[in-house]
């Protein structure tokens, strides 16, 4: 099936203000609709860089950038909110609020300026509260939900903005188990079933590497391996990216890392 | 409903207003009274729109800044404008619109300096630098005040910190009209930029993921903002609190969404101003407090309050 | 006989104790000495020869008793009388500049009681200067304060002479204006609006030419009121402190002219240097404003 192409990096390199390096070296990708695409990499490596410059926050020093063939400066925030859906790592919540009404939030880029919410909108956010199963918390505080619930929510609300691509940075960072599960398995759904493409952020590369088509290791920047997790995660890439030894094994067909101890001088 | 009951509470505060006074007028001269439509009705008009105008710029910059506890008055203006206040009587300059002008024209500066202070750093309008730079700016210009002060006739500039403390005792019909025309254009910028402010609420950079246009959406609404208390600040001096009671009060009562949030700002910013000035010209007759101290006894009680509240929760 | 001793030198000390003191009372009954109104007993070894006086009622007043001829120093605003412009200025006064009045050497400093005065006083003090604060915000402190001038600058009979006539402008019945009643107001700034109260100088003034302050309910010197008041009091005559006769800049605007004496031009141009501050020529400001009211109809 020829999947519609979404986002297209091609040789994108960004370097912050007074910065030593650039964090980001000649990074290519490209994230069609239906595909889950993981970034993975040590702390540093560019991955959020890598968000903010396919959305347009930072501007590359080279290479280009294209969402569903327009180059990324051509696109206006109302625009690109209806086409890509971003769950960052942080948010404020200044003031309390409900879920119903954090959800809403995701139609703000398809209310004009003085119309009103329509029942168009409302069933968006109803079927976004549904797929992210927290229909049930609809009318509760954002304050005192969990924070696999939070994490739902604001799912639901990326998901509310009925866009073509999912961006999320670390959506799991502090979950639990069960949670972190739901929350990976939420995701593969929206792609298998609607045809979504995804550009996860995660550390988690054994979760990466069962639920993601492709996945892209950065390294300081630069690209260290891009294709298939299989392909992709070799125990020299994995023990010269990460910095520590590790033995690759296979599960359910896909690699799985595990970290070694340090050996102990034997006697 | 909500704009019922305040557009009700608006008209009964406006006929207090008109009603009550230290002339003792019976009810039946009231309609023919020059003191009544002269007096009393532009001086009840002119502070419903100051506290509305008030109340929408402080709900605008508690966005803007990121933070519940802001006050139009802490980014340098009220400092800026009473710089403009001393010098313009120090100067004798004349005319009776020297002081207004100038106590705007300070403001304006206050508001242009403390921007310029925020681009240095490379941080245009970071809520951060817009709070410190605030205070600094204020400071100086207080410092400056000072100075004007101890160096000319003591007994003008005396009465200019009177005038500074806030009051609508020069109200007239021409003042109402500058307010009319002057006002609606920042009110409507505002009011249009209120889904933006709540995307706002979440962050900078989420908000840019939701489709607010971040970097214009801070000049604007900081540019409006301070053009509406500087507006404010020229016709009735600095009056504290109700940029920053007032929109706590709707939030609580109302929801934080700019839609609703920005209507029932200005409107019960209107009442409450003009509630207080009818207790400032009636609780002392035959003498008259500034209104700016009514504001600050009333309000800060009610802030106190709100501040437990919002520790609790 | 360490008793002996002992009784020997306390015996001595309570002699010269004894002695002292007497010679002490011997000084102070010779120099002029009074109480001032920041409640220091003033003591000078003889009548002041060189004064600096910091405000221009005392300066008038020194005048007024003949002791003008003793002033080394005054203030830039001392205008009155012709003469007091030929004594040297040492400054506005606001605060005294304490090293330029030190520079006169003076023996005696009359001060204005305030706070900004009070220290300046502190510091002439610890110069060795004399300094002596009164109060001269009302008609009854010009009594008082001529005639401890008067004491201390050995003038006494001419302090006290001031200080009757001033009494009895003070309890001066005024005999009713012609043709009837006049009222007035006294407006020192209008926005806010401040009118004057009866706590002030002007106030009395007023009444000792037999015209009404609208305001005379008010007991503080000044105080913010509203248009709106002074309309409903409706008084005859706006009186302002002015060397003018232009109308004020607010008599032009429709808030203002709701007050029925803004709106008929019915204004008083009250001379600042005759009318602005308490002083000998009080009894002369009374005729003056009698006349006025008399004058205009």
């Amino acid at each position: 099936m020829d999947r519609e192409l979404i986002l297209a990096l091609r040789g994108v390199t960004c370097r912050y203000p007074d910065a030593p390096r650039d964090s980001l070296a000649g990074v290519s990708l490209e994230v069609r609709g239906g595909e889950f695409h993981a970034v993975l990499g040590p702390n540093g490596s560019g991955k959020t860089t890598l968000v903010r410059a396919a959305l347009g926050l930072v501007r590359p020093v080279a290479g280009e950038v294209e969402i569903v063939g327009r180059p990324g400066q051509g696109w206006s925030r109302r625009e690109l909110a209806r086409v890509v859906g971003v769950l960052p790592q942080r948010e404020d919540n200044l003031f309390p609020q409900r879920v119903r009404e954090t959800v809403l939030l995701g139609r703000y880029p398809h209310l004009s300026l003085l119309g009103g919410v329509a029942a168009v909108d409302r069933a968006a956010v109803d079927r976004a509260l549904v797929a992210c199963d927290a229909a049930d918390l609809a009318d509760r505080w954002l304050w005192t939900l969990s924070g696999g619930e939070y994490q739902r929510v604001r799912l639901a609300r990326a998901l509310a903005q009925e866009p073509r691509l999912l961006v999320l940075d670390e959506p799991t960072a502090s979950l639990d188990l069960r949670h972190e599960m739901e929350l990976f398995e939420l995701v593969r759904t929206q792609v298998d079933a609607h045809g979504l493409g995804v550009l996860m952020i995660t550390h988690h590369v054994n979760l990466a590497a069962r639920f993601a088509d492709r996945v892209l290791l950065l390294s300081e920047g630069r690209p260290a391996g891009a294709g298939a997790p299989g392909d992709v995660l070799t125990r020299d890439t994995a023990e010269r990216v990460f910095g520590w030894p590790v033995s690759i094994g296979p599960f359910e067909g896909r690699p799985q890392m595990i970290p070694l101890r340090l050996r102990k001088e034997s006697p | 409903m909500k704009y019922v009951v305040l557009v009700g509470a608006a008209l009964a505060a406006l006929a207090a207003a008109l009603l009550v006074g230290p002339a003792n007028l019976p009810l039946a001269e009231l309609p023919g009274s020059a003191i009544v439509w002269q007096l009393r009705l532009p001086r009840a008009v002119l502070a419903f729109l100051v506290g509305g105008a008030l109340g929408v710029a402080g709900t605008s910059l508690q966005a803007l800044v990121r933070n519940p506890l802001a006050d139009p008055f802490l980014l340098g203006l009220s400092g800026g404008a009473g710089l403009g206040a001393v010098a313009a009587i120090a100067l004798h300059l004349p005319g009776p619109w020297a002081l207004p002008l100038a106590a705007f024209v300070g403001a304006v500066g206050a508001m242009a300096l403390v921007y310029r202070l925020g681009l240095v750093g490379g941080a245009e309008l970071d809520p951060r630098i817009l709070l410190l730079g605030g205070v600094a700016v204020g400071a100086l210009a207080g410092a400056i005040t000072t100075a004007i002060v101890s160096l000319a006739e003591a007994t003008e500039l005396r009465n200019a910190f009177l005038w500074l403390w806030g009051g609508f005792s020069g109200a007239s019909w021409t003042t109402v009209l500058v307010m009319l025309a002057y006002a609606p254009l920042p009110l409507g910028v505002l009011v249009a930029a209120a889904r933006p402010l709540d995307l706002l609420a979440l962050g900078e950079e989420p908000a840019q993921y939701l489709g607010a246009d971040v970097p214009r959406l801070k000049r604007i609404v900081y540019l409006a903002a301070s053009l509406l208390t500087a507006a404010a600040v020229a016709v009735a001096g600095v009056i504290g609190f109700v940029g920053l009671v007032v929109p706590h009060v709707c939030r609580l009562l109302w929801g934080r969404l700019h839609r609703t949030l920005l209507p029932t700002a200005f409107l019960t910013g209107g009442i409450l101003l003009a509630a207080a000035d009818t207790l400032a010209r009636t609780v002392v007759a035959p003498r008259e407090l500034p209104v700016g101290i009514v504001t600050a006894l009333v309000g800060v009680p009610v802030f106190a309050f709100l501040l437990r509240r919002w520790t609790v929760s | 006989m360490r008793r002996w001793t002992v009784r020997t030198h306390l015996a001595g000390l309570v002699a010269l104790a004894t002695v002292a003191c007497a010679r002490g009372e011997h000084a102070t009954a010779v120099g002029p000495a009074v109480t001032d109104d920041a409640g220091r007993r003033v003591a000078l070894a003889a009548p002041a020869r060189r004064i600096v006086s910091l405000l221009p009622s005392f300066t008038e007043i020194l005048f007024a008793i003949g002791a003008g001829d003793r002033l080394v120093g005054r203030t830039a605003w001392c205008d009155y009388p012709p003469a007091a412009l030929a004594v040297p200025s040492v400054g506005d006064g606001m605060p005294p500049n304490v090293e330029a009045v030190a520079a006169r050497r003076p023996d005696l400093v009359v001060l204005y009681r305030s706070g900004p005065n009070a220290t300046a006083a502190q510091q002439l003090e610890r110069l060795g200067i004399p300094t002596v604060l009164f109060d001269l915000n009302r008609l009854d402190e010009l009594a008082p304060a001529a005639r401890r001038l008067g004491v201390l600058t050995g003038r006494g009979a001419a302090g006290d002479s001031l200080a009757r006539a001033m009494d009895s402008l003070a309890s001066q019945r005024p005999e009713p204006l012609a043709p009837g009643p006049k009222s007035i107001v006294f407006v020192v700034w209008d926005n806010p609006p401040i009118v004057i109260g009866a706590g002030s100088y002007l106030d009395r003034l007023a009444g000792l030419a037999g015209a009404r302050n609208v305001f005379h309910d008010i007991a503080t010197a000044s105080a913010q009121v509203s248009i709106e008041t002074i309309a409903a009091r409706n008084p005859d005559f706006i009186a302002v402190l002015s060397d003018t006769a232009t109308p004020p800049r607010y008599a032009g605007r429709p808030e203002w002219r709701v007050v029925p004496a803004v709106r008929n031009r019915r204004f008083l141009f009250l001379p600042g240097r005759l009318f602005g501050r308490p002083g000998p020529r009080a009894a002369e400001a009374v005729r003056e404003l009698r006349r006025v009211l008399e004058a205009t109809p």
